[in-house]
């Protein structure tokens, strides 16, 4: 049995026997059929309370994943973000002497996350500069609320 | 409504986050589907070579014990009811029902169809190139139930 603590390293090797088979093509394709399969939690959340679904979700999945974070909901603002000081996934791999992360590791976040709320009008910022420490960043801005806060203010009214 | 912020460092929680099962199951289907039984075959065994080398390391000059070490921690930390009976040339592990597969189910998560090759070939690339050698003596796929056995290889 492999435990679900032993999971990040299966997955980190599974996008690199998928390259092996087909190059970074194969892995994109992957991590977009598992946004599409594995990430219904996610999308029943937004669309049930915008924004607020992802504050909702990842409260759930970061804290049973011991993550160093700080998330910040601003509804009125449109803004969710999620300030990832040491990420549990790329800390362990980082810690693992033996085994070498995959090199693009991080970059299934982005994937995977954009592809859920994007459809939904919602703006997804990830910045990977430096998974590499295992910190990273996720932003998520509702368009229309920020086109409506940063609106000339001479427009309003007409 | 205020703005709202979380606040948390990794000793604030314990690292156990079973939907990683349903994420496992998910992406074996996907190799399955894609590229053909005998690829979650081939992943899971480049996977445990790799993953577990220093525990087939450990088999390899403490013997059967490491395995039950081994499993002993995993199987308290996932719970569910084992079974350990070791010899010195022999390690029988039963399972009444895999945790992981009891989980998914609980939350309605698909199994995938080759789900039981997280363990059957899992437990033999890990005795690969040793002395010893793994058997998946029964499976249930409906609940993961398992008779798992380690043995010495026969000598030629």
């Amino acid at each position: 049995m492999i435990s679900c603590t032993e999971f990040i390293p299966a997955y980190s090797e599974l996008f690199k026997y998928l390259e092996a088979r087909g190059g970074r093509d194969a892995v994109v394709r992957f991590w977009e059929y598992l946004s599409d399969t594995f990430l219904g939690n996610l999308k029943s959340a937004v669309e049930k309370d915008g924004l607020r679904g992802c504050w909702v979700y990842w409260s759930h999945t970061l804290n049973e994943e011991a993550a160093n974070f700080t998330m910040e909901l601003d509804e009125e603002a449109g803004f969710f973000q999620i300030d990832m000081h040491r990420c549990p996934s790329m800390a362990r791999l980082i810690e693992l002497n033996h085994l070498e992360p995959y090199q693009d590791y991080c970059r299934h976040c982005d994937v995977l996350y954009r592809r859920v709320l994007e459809p939904f009008g919602l703006q997804c910022d990830v910045d990977l500069s430096r998974c590499h420490e295992a910190r990273c960043s996720l932003t998520v801005t509702n368009r229309h609320v920020n086109q409506a806060t940063t609106s000339d203010p001479a427009d309003e009214g007409v | 409504m205020p703005k709202e912020t979380m606040h948390r460092t990794a000793s604030d929680n314990v690292y156990f986050h079973r939907d990683f099962h349903g994420a496992l199951s998910a992406s074996i289907d996907y190799l399955h589907e894609t590229y053909g039984e005998e690829s979650v075959r081939e992943y899971l065994w480049q996977f445990a070579k790799a993953y577990y080398a220093p525990l087939t390391a450990s088999l390899e000059s403490r013997g059967l014990v490491a395995i039950e070490e081994h499993f002993r921690k995993v199987y308290e930390l996932e719970g569910g009811t084992v079974r350990f009976d070791l010899s010195e040339d022999e390690l029988r592990i039963e399972v009444d029902a895999c945790p992981a597969v009891t989980h998914m189910r609980r939350q309605g998560y698909g199994v995938a169809r080759l789900f039981r090759e997280t363990t059957g070939t899992v437990n033999e690339a890990i005795c690969d190139d040793t002395a010893y050698r793994a058997e998946l003596v029964e499976y249930d796929d409906a609940t993961g139930r398992s008779v798992q056995r380690f043995c010495r290889r026969e000598q030629p």
